[in-house]
């Protein structure tokens, strides 16, 4: 045989054990007598399980009942989803009047259509979009909420958010159709494309203060019925406390993680040591903290609603898990980044949020993913001090009297709620983290 | 090592202005003795290149100029300002001074076209359209216009640090700074590297380069400085130094480069 090539050795197909279906049963799960035995006793296990879970949860379940009796009328070795259905809306809603429902299902939709164009590749100016959610938002669905007055501060709020919203739609809009930014259009619609940069942040301002102007008199005229926080409950709940903690834990915990880091003494031991304090304490043990002890140390007559509190401790909570996965993510990033930020002459804050913190956060997303699980399972917590979240909920369809002692099925029923959640959320990281690191193949 | 650049010296271009000055520098890196006693005048137009072992404080010192590092002892004044604790100084210096790292440091989550747009529409508050403008410029002098939209991943190691030095070229700089911008790369890309470098010091920059490639050495600088172990060792004109050095310490190094 030859040791030297003279021709260039033409590609041959690869074996069938790389690209055939047969091919890779045989490599992985039959390549040996004794992986053939693993695999066949595996395989009964796992049809033992299966048969058991579809037997009892759908083929001898009974789906319609008035109460636990007629369950068992039906099939003693069944599953009673009657119950749960029955239960359905206090378990998504609480004890939030039937009524007005739709404020809340309203409330989710207007998330959904408010971040939508952060999806959609065509519309411009991402990072305001963003911004404008975290800062309006909380507001808007805080109000529809809550209803009732409004002091001067919410009214201000809301109309922002209506005037947010309302640019953020028709940008999308323009981006889809037009294929450009809102200002951009506006401009060429005005017949101004070519004045001066300050003449058209002029009329920008004055178009946005009009739209401000009837945004706020609009607003002035809704008469929303109030809801107390104490029917919030369910679901509802639950996302609430999660979403309020995660939202805010974020930011704050970004901050802690540059304190942490800071190369001023104070800043640092104080950002280390709150860090350490929250971090070394259970969840539970804060969330007593808050609603028990906190009050004890306020001026007589200083009243928080116990919702508030608890809001609080999650975020302060979950900030110090934040600002050690923010920190981790910094420390990631090579110290050359920084230098070669200083060189082009960026300060701080330029260095940390254009360059720095853009990469650092790519490698965080699983970490943040992470976090933002447990955060939401975390916060079924509250039930334990007297919040009616969705553990909650699911907990007392047992004590509701047509279904007294139904545990199993409500209890199998969250998890399978929370199990759709959250693995969609880890699948969608696990999309975003690809789509993000499409730039950088090194 | 490249003996291609070896044909013909380029004119020095240094002027009377004194552009960096550095007075009885010391630094130490606990209590390691980096740079020892330093002394330099650099003028306006003036190319320096700097050689010496690994070790031997070269790459700190220029990072001094750069305030990338501090200095404990003695002045250091780039463009009439001295470099101190003083934030504001210390980033009015570094839109001075150019920087080229060894391992480019470019920004992997930009594209090109926005890793050199970055410095001047944020620090230098340019308008976007001029940024990109002088960007296209600068890249069409490092001869890779058609990369603008790319990610630096994506690019060769040479590409990088041509897109590196367009960065810098960017802010406008008085000065620029080499860290050893080849020791990174693949012998084939080592020239077209250099091959800029040598059209920069034809525009009459001002520039101080840590290297080892003494052809390129002998190309472009009015003066060769040798450090050793923290000191300047040496320093004489490139002809003088590769033909004739004086110090034993000078001779031994350039017998096991050459």
């Amino acid at each position: 045989m030859a040791i030297i090539t003279k021709q260039k050795t033409p590609d041959r197909p690869a074996p069938l054990s790389e690209t055939s279906v047969v091919g890779w049963l045989q490599k992985n799960l039959f390549s040996s007598v004794f992986n053939t035995a693993l695999t066949l006793i595996t395989i009964f296990i796992i049809y033992l399980t299966l048969s058991g879970v579809v037997v009892w949860g759908y083929l001898d379940a009974t789906f319609v009942a008035e109460k636990r009796r007629e369950c068992y009328d039906n099939s003693l070795t069944g599953a009673c989803w009657a119950g749960v259905i029955a239960w359905l809306d206090n378990i998504f809603y609480g004890r939030y009047p039937r009524e007005e429902i739709w404020r809340i299902d309203f409330g989710g939709l207007l998330l959904v259509a408010w971040m939508l164009p952060l999806w959609l590749s065509k519309v411009k100016g991402k990072i305001l979009i963003g911004a404008s959610v975290i800062v309006f938002y909380p507001f808007l669905a805080g109000y529809m909420f809550t209803g009732g007055d409004k002091g001067w501060f919410m009214q201000f709020m809301v109309t922002g958010a209506i005037t947010a919203f309302v640019i953020n739609m028709t940008n999308m809009l323009v981006g889809l159709l037009k294929n450009t930014s809102l200002d951009v259009f506006l401009m060429q619609l005005s017949g101004q494309a070519d004045a001066g940069d300050k003449t058209q942040r002029n009329i920008l301002l004055a178009m946005v203060a009009t739209l401000f102007v009837a945004a706020f008199l609009w607003q002035a005229s809704w008469n929303v019925t109030e809801v107390v926080w104490t029917k919030w409950g369910g679901l509802f709940l639950t996302l609430v406390i999660a979403g309020i903690g995660i939202a805010s834990s974020m930011p704050l915990g970004i901050f802690l993680a540059l304190g942490r880091r800071s190369k001023l003494p104070v800043v640092r031991v104080l950002s280390t040591g709150f860090i350490e304090i929250f971090r070394s304490v259970p969840l539970i043990t804060v969330l007593f903290m808050a609603t028990t002890m906190f009050p004890l140390f306020m001026p007589e007559g200083f009243v928080l609603n116990k919702l508030v509190q608890v809001i609080i401790a999650v975020i302060l909570f979950n900030a110090c898990y934040m600002a050690e996965i923010v920190r981790a993510g910094l420390q990631a990033i090579p110290k050359g980044q920084f230098e070669g930020a200083h060189t082009i002459g960026l300060g701080y804050w330029g260095t940390m949020g254009l360059i720095i913190m853009p990469q650092a956060l790519k490698h965080m997303i699983p970490n943040i993913v992470g976090n933002i699980i447990g955060l939401l399972k975390d916060t079924t917590l509250v039930s334990i001090i007297g919040l009616f979240d969705i553990l909650g909920m699911l907990r007392s369809i047992s004590k509701d009297v047509p279904w007294v002692g139904l545990h199993k099925e409500p209890l199998i029923f969250g998890a399978m709620l929370f199990f759709i959640i959250c693995f969609s959320m880890s699948k969608y990281s696990r999309h975003l983290e690809v789509k993000l690191s499409a730039g950088d193949k090194h | 090592m490249s003996e291609q650049q070896t044909t013909g010296q380029l004119a020095s271009a240094a002027s009377s202005e004194v552009m960096i000055e550095i007075n009885q520098m010391n630094k130490w890196y606990g209590d390691f003795h980096v740079l020892k006693d330093i002394n330099l005048t650099v003028h306006k137009g003036e190319r320096f290149v700097i050689c010496g072992p690994s070790g031997s404080g070269k790459s700190t010192l220029i990072r001094c100029i750069n305030a990338l590092e501090e200095h404990q002892e003695g002045d250091i004044i780039v463009d009439g300002i001295k470099l101190g604790k003083n934030l504001k100084n210390l980033d009015h210096i570094r839109t001075e001074v150019g920087m080229v790292f060894q391992n480019f440091n470019l920004f992997p989550h930009l594209t090109i076209l926005e890793n050199l747009t970055l410095g001047p529409i944020w620090v230098r508050k340019m308008p976007k359209a001029e940024a990109i403008e002088t960007a296209m410029m600068y890249l069409e002098r490092v001869k890779i216009p058609e990369q603008a939209e790319k990610y630096p991943g994506q690019m060769s190691g040479g590409q990088q640090q041509r897109v590196a030095i367009a960065r810098s070229l960017c802010m406008s700089p008085k000065i620029m700074l080499f860290d050893e911008p080849t020791s990174a790369l693949d012998p084939e890309m080592i020239k077209e590297v250099l091959d800029v470098m040598v059209e920069l010091a034809e525009t009459g920059m001002t520039m101080i380069v840590v290297t080892h490639e003494m052809g390129f050495a002998k190309t472009i600088a009015d003066e060769v400085i040798f450090m050793d172990a923290g000191d300047i060792v040496e320093r004489n004109k490139p002809e003088a130094f590769f033909g004739n050095p004086e110090h034993e310490r000078t001779q031994k190094f350039l017998s096991q480069i050459l």
